[in-house]
């Protein structure tokens, strides 16, 4: 335990992490005491002059400018403290003079920077003390051994602190040590109020967005049934219907041939052929239904997949580990899944491709690993955007981990609700 | 015969290919595009042609499209369209130019050899034939069921056959009557349903095509 206390202490105190975060802090106060003062001012002059025209071109300026800020506190945020989250989308504009002053004003976005910024005043203005303090603390308690005979027995300048004998100060300038090396703890402990903060009042996801994600979740799933439903129709018209009509025709012209005095070498060809048309016919509408659904699924997802490996000729190595079976639904999402990245993992390369199925906290996790050359990238209209897009429609994800030179791992989540 | 072919399904070319051969037809062109029926039917002016409706590139509409513009170009150039499906919007957009020569059928009528032949060879002689699918659903979808109700069932079968083109002959072989029963048939149902009467076959069908459609 100790052994790896001691790196683990030493690190943080060089990681990255720890710099920005102390950054934030340091830079934070009087940033955001300046913008404060600019937003409130604006916000009491716009709201004096509104009784003048010139008021509301102000007010839109102050809500706009908090605007910015927030993003800008947004994007720093990301820089310093690690937290992504998602930039507010643009307000929507109505046409009309008074509309447009209307949402300008009424912006939410930039009323809830507002907030932040007076929310954030204090708070800043706390963490900055408090760290400035500590590190003074820390600093002339180190130093105190060192300058202790300066001093002449009198206290410290900084905190009143004193002792009688030099050898009293190295405890002293211990517990500065300890101060010191805690720093990073603390720091990330007072910025984890800020990280609330960015993410509860400047980047609060409101239902709105939820309800856009949704909608355009639900529109991906509609499109894609019938994308579906139209490639079945196809599928059906051109192969077992187009090989019925054929089977029907050469039968009908060997029933005709064998009412009159049809030759016999005729009507044998054409009922040959009848019959490779209706072979054909049996073996796409086959491959149809499988597509549709495979049979092997209701055996599982394990012996599903196993059998779409060994029958596409792809060398993969399947391993399904599952306490339970997911509901049919999943199940069918997982299999065509896997069977689209195999496929796309098989166009890149001609290694065996490695396929997981697993549990992973309330999510079914599929992993496919491939040797290939790497470099795999969602496109647009591409087919792991589409895999992404349907994905989505579950609330699952995908996650593409493609370096140049490979090797390509890709894994996708499906949540485990019905 | 002359004939082309505009079909997009490989086996079903070849499979009509085979059957008009076999028959003693010519086939001049088979060809799997609207763009090509165009073409080969401007180079070889075929009898008639046996179009596909859908075909390559969106595989929507596009043999009735290139039949509407041939039949615009070469005025009375007979085309039987070919479907899996009927759409009687296509059948009266088809039949819209009332010049007669063409046909609407359904793919499955193949099987029965001759009476496809047949078909095709009066769509060739300028008359008008329409699978009796498209005529049954052309009956389910006019709005006039209190005109057609006043008809007897006998007369309302004379009348699907006459949309389908069928002359009186073939209608009174078909429905095992004299030509004189028939001829009288006919006019009841044109009193009945108060249509203009019309000299020949064609523009017969069309008047009860048109009074369906109304």
């Amino acid at each position: 335990m100790t052994t790896r206390l001691v790196p683990r202490v030493l690190g943080a105190q060089l990681s990255r992490a720890y710099w920005a975060e102390l950054a934030w802090v340091l830079i934070g106060a009087p940033l955001t005491l300046v913008f404060t003062v600019l937003v409130v001012v604006g916000l009491f002059l716009g709201i004096g002059l509104s009784l003048l025209t010139i008021g509301l071109p102000v007010l839109i300026g102050v809500v706009a400018g908090a605007r910015l800020i927030g993003a800008a506190h947004i994007g720093l945020a990301r820089a310093l403290l690690g937290t992504t989250v998602t930039p507010p989308a643009r307000p929507e504009l109505r046409p009309g003079l008074w509309n447009g002053v209307k949402s300008k004003i009424g912006d939410p976005i930039g009323w809830r920077s507002i907030a932040y910024l007076l929310i954030r005043l204090p708070l800043s203005f706390v963490e900055f003390f408090l760290v400035v303090t500590l590190f003074v603390y820390a600093v002339s308690t180190l130093t105190y051994p060192l300058f202790w005979f300066t001093l002449n027995g009198a206290a410290m300048p900084t905190f009143d602190l004193h002792v009688d004998s030099w050898p009293l100060t190295l405890p002293l300038a211990l517990t500065g040590l300890a101060v010191l090396l805690a720093m990073p703890w603390v720091v990330h402990g007072l910025t984890s109020f800020d990280r609330l903060l960015v993410r509860g009042v400047l980047g609060a996801e409101d239902l709105s967005k939820r309800v856009r994600d949704l909608e355009r979740s639900r529109a991906t799933a509609v499109d894609d049934a019938t994308r579906r439903l139209r490639r079945i129709e196809r599928d059906l018209h051109d192969g077992a219907q187009a090989q019925l009509v054929a089977l029907a025709m050469k039968l009908g012209i060997a029933k005709d041939e064998l009412s009159g005095d049809g030759d016999i070498a005729q009507v044998t060809a054409l009922v040959t052929a009848a019959h490779a048309n209706a072979k054909q016919a049996l073996v796409e509408l086959r491959d149809l239904a499988r597509g549709i659904h495979p049979a092997a699924l209701d055996a599982g997802l394990d012996i599903a997949l196993s059998t779409l490996a060994a029958g596409s000729g792809i060398d993969a190595r399947i391993t399904v580990t599952l306490p339970s079976r997911p509901s049919p639904s999943i199940e069918t999402i997982a299999y065509f899944t896997v069977a689209e990245l195999l496929t796309n993992a098989a166009k890149h390369t001609s290694a065996a491709i490695e396929v997981d199925v697993g549990i992973f906290g309330d999510g079914l996790r599929l992993v496919v690993r491939d040797g290939g050359e790497g470099g795999a990238r969602p496109e647009r209209g591409g087919g792991l955007a589409g895999i992404a897009e349907r994905l989505a429609t579950v609330d699952g994800r995908l996650d593409i981990d493609s370096p140049p030179g490979g090797p390509t791992v890709i894994s996708a989540e499906i949540p485990l609700r019905t | 015969m002359r004939v082309v072919i505009a079909e997009d399904s490989a086996i079903l070319r070849a499979g009509l290919v085979e059957l008009l051969n076999l028959r003693g037809h010519e086939v001049v062109a088979a060809v799997a595009d609207g763009d090509s029926l165009c073409a080969a039917v401007r180079e070889h002016r075929p009898d008639v042609s046996i179009v596909d409706i859908r075909m390559p590139p969106t595989h929507t509409d596009e043999g009735l499209r290139a039949s509407i513009a041939l039949r615009a170009e070469l005025p009375g150039c007979a085309i039987l369209l070919f479907s899996q499906y009927v759409e009687t919007q296509y059948a009266t957009e088809l039949l819209a130019d009332r010049a007669g020569g063409v046909g609407y059928l359904l793919k499955d009528r193949v099987a029965e050899v001759s009476d496809f032949l047949d078909a095709l060879g009066r769509v060739a002689d300028g008359e008008t034939v329409l699978d009796p699918e498209v005529v049954s659903q052309l009956f389910t979808a006019t709005r006039k069921t209190d005109a057609l109700a006043g008809l007897t069932p006998r007369e309302r079968e004379v009348l699907g056959l006459m949309a389908e083109g069928r002359s009186n002959s073939a209608i009174a072989a078909g429905l095992f009557l004299s030509a004189g029963s028939v001829e009288k048939y006919v006019s009841s149902i044109f009193g009945k349903l108060a249509l203009p009467q019309s000299e020949g076959d064609n523009r017969r069908v069309l008047a009860v095509l048109r009074y369906l459609e109304s």
